[in-house]
């Protein structure tokens, strides 16, 4: 279980999270949604130790992350971060590799445990055909497997994904986000996500955490952030929240801006 | 599971890597014998080996052990530590277009040699185990303005930023040099004039073992973080989820890497262009990997040095072109031409 204690984020004097509080809950994907600009990314960043905050701590488990020996954690959380580069010329084997880096010691060759790990990393991920394969000639959904392959190698309990189907068709969305349902069914894996996509919350996430300005609107089961009232205040939309024929889950489906938004140049004056 | 490991395709890559090691390996030795045969007294393939083995006579021994070899011993080891330099400078910034000359580092370094040179009266009497002392000071202080000057809080080093800070930096360093000549006597003129050109000056054995140590120690330090050094190359924020102590590591091997190719010139002259052209080729020979890419960077590097080194004394005898002249004209081009495709 990870926990924030009033957590304060920061760029230089700009405040951008005030007092957070949230739970992500062992075990169950959690997604944070909210607006371009609204601090999520900032959130999932602190979370996972990769953004120090001004004030406040974030608990893994009880204990502070910011005690605790980088190397140490990389070890108990996995971070895939937005659009992340490989050299040319690295295939998928080789990146997923690196995964296992926090396992390894100064010139320590791979173990076969290491070894077992990636392969399976590679099998889970749908990569082993493209195993051999440098990465820049993937297809963007194969890269972005590959990369959670990789994450996937470093054999955590959580994996912290940043818009892991931005960017990507709907076949590949969907592909990414069926392997990290698969994950966290079959392996238990806990898995923090930062998502654009409303109905892809909905359906693949057990918590939501809708986020406004740096503060959480609301955080609860799809079901419960899923209403009207608190799309219009995260989103600054006017929507109708249905239920999908097939999962049961709600759906939203946009309408309009609200009055307000609407009201102001959106194209510029 | 491990077939992955064990593939076919996993037994070509390593022929490969086999096939580019030895090929090097045969293109330095062959360079080398080339270099011992050449000069102002001419020794055939036969006598050098003769020589070598301690049957030469006097005046072959003295030619070889006493002129040639410390020299080529020094344009070998000069030529690895700013490929090195270079190929770890290329990582922790993610730009191909990193390299210590072009960073203005060798230059910093230079400037403190002219320094330390010009208390004395005469350049002999400099002792050479005090010249990487001071190109250090002054490689790292030069790293440091590039630092300082490029890094932004929020973004990190910005590579780009980086680098126009470097030749920025290069080019004062330079344009301070050339005041400081103003100032100096005859003979410290020309050692100036020579350090600037690139000259191997300092070919006798002292100076190979002034600088052994230092290459040896950061060579061996550098290569211990290859992985860190592969870690780094996807970006500050996936290097620390992989649990690397980003801003430690990249100071240790900044330090590293700017000691390396500071050293270096202290005693060999300003060479540019060993540090970009190498790196690159080594990787494109054997991937991005560090484990393999710093150790063929190190043979290129000696490689190309002592190739144009020993080209530079021989083609138009008995005078010579300057290692670092014949370099840049290779190596100007193949800047413009990584710059071009760099897209920006």
């Amino acid at each position: 279980m990870i926990e924030t204690d009033q957590l304060h984020i920061g760029y230089d004097q700009q405040t951008i999270v005030n007092d957070l509080n949230i739970e992500i809950h062992s075990g169950k994907i959690t997604a944070l949604v909210g607006a371009n600009g609204s601090g999520k990314s900032t959130i999932l960043k602190a979370l996972s130790r990769l953004m120090k905050p001004s004030k406040g701590v974030v608990y893994l488990n009880g204990s502070s992350i910011h005690s605790q020996k980088t190397k140490e954690l990389a070890k108990q959380m996995a971070i895939l971060p937005q659009n992340p580069e490989a050299p040319q010329g690295l295939t998928v084997t080789e990146l997923v590799t690196y995964g296992r880096a926090p396992h390894q010691r100064g010139f320590g060759s791979l173990k076969a445990h290491d070894k077992e790990m990636i392969g399976w990393a590679i099998e889970i991920t749908g990569m082993r055909e493209f195993a051999n394969r440098p990465i820049d000639h993937l297809s963007g959904g194969q890269r972005q497997r590959a990369w959670i392959a990789m994450a996937l190698a470093q054999e955590t309990e959580t994996l912290f994904l940043d818009e892991p189907t931005t960017f990507l068709d709907m076949a590949h969305q969907m592909e990414v986000l069926n392997i990290l349902e698969k994950l966290n069914v079959q392996e238990h894996r806990t898995i923090v996500m930062v998502v654009h996509d409303l109905n892809h919350a909905s359906r693949y996430a057990h918590h939501i955490v809708a986020i406004k300005h740096g503060n959480v609107v609301k955080t609860g089961t799809p079901h419960e952030v899923m209403e009207a009232g608190i799309i219009e205040k995260v989103f600054g939309i006017k929507s109708d929240i249905i239920k999908d024929p097939r999962s049961g889950m709600p759906l939203c489906l946009p309408y309009n801006l609200c009055e307000e938004q609407a009201a102001s140049p959106i194209f510029g004056s | 599971m491990h077939s992955i490991f064990s593939g076919e395709w996993e037994r070509k890559r390593r022929r490969r890597r086999i096939f580019v090691f030895s090929s090097l390996a045969v293109l330095i030795f062959t360079v080398l014998l080339f270099s011992m045969n050449s000069g102002v007294t001419p020794l055939g393939p036969l006598e050098v080996l003769k020589t070598l083995f301690g049957f030469g006579n006097s005046n072959q021994s003295l030619v070889l052990f006493q002129f040639r070899l410390p020299r080529i011993v020094i344009a070998l080891l000069v030529g690895a530590a700013l490929a090195v330099s270079g190929c770890v400078l290329q990582g922790i910034s993610r730009n191909s277009l990193a390299d210590p000359g072009i960073l203005g580092i060798t230059t910093g370094a230079g400037l403190f040699v002219v320094l330390y040179i010009s208390f004395f009266s005469t350049v002999s009497a400099a002792s050479p185990y005090l010249l990487p002392v001071f190109a250090l000071i002054g490689g790292l202080l030069a790293a440091a303005l590039i630092y300082i000057l490029a890094y932004d809080r929020q973004l990190g080093l910005v590579p780009m930023r980086m680098i126009l800070t470097g030749i920025a930096v290069a080019a004062g360093l330079n344009a301070l040099m050339t005041v400081l000549m103003l100032r100096l006597q005859p003979e410290q003129f020309d050692f100036v004039a020579i350090w600037l050109a690139g000259r191997i000056y300092g070919s006798t054995w002292p100076y190979v073992y002034s600088f052994l140590p230092w290459f040896i120690i950061l060579s061996v330090f550098i290569y211990y973080r290859w992985r860190a050094l592969d870690t780094l190359t996807f970006g500050e924020q996936m290097a620390k989820g992989l649990g690397l102590r980003v801003e430690k590591e990249r100071l240790l091997l900044t330090f590293a890497s700017v000691a390396l190719a500071a050293s270096a010139v202290s005693i060999s002259g300003g060479i540019g262009f060993v540090g970009l052209i190498a790196p690159h080729i080594a990787r494109r020979l054997v991937g991005p990997n560090h484990a393999l890419a710093l150790p063929a960077s190190a043979l290129l590097g000696g490689l190309l040095l002592l190739f144009a080194d020993t080209l530079g004394r021989t083609i138009i005898q008995p005078s010579e072109i300057h290692a670092g002249i014949v370099v840049a004209v290779i190596g100007a081009p193949y800047f413009l031409y990584l710059l071009a495709r760099s897209n920006v």
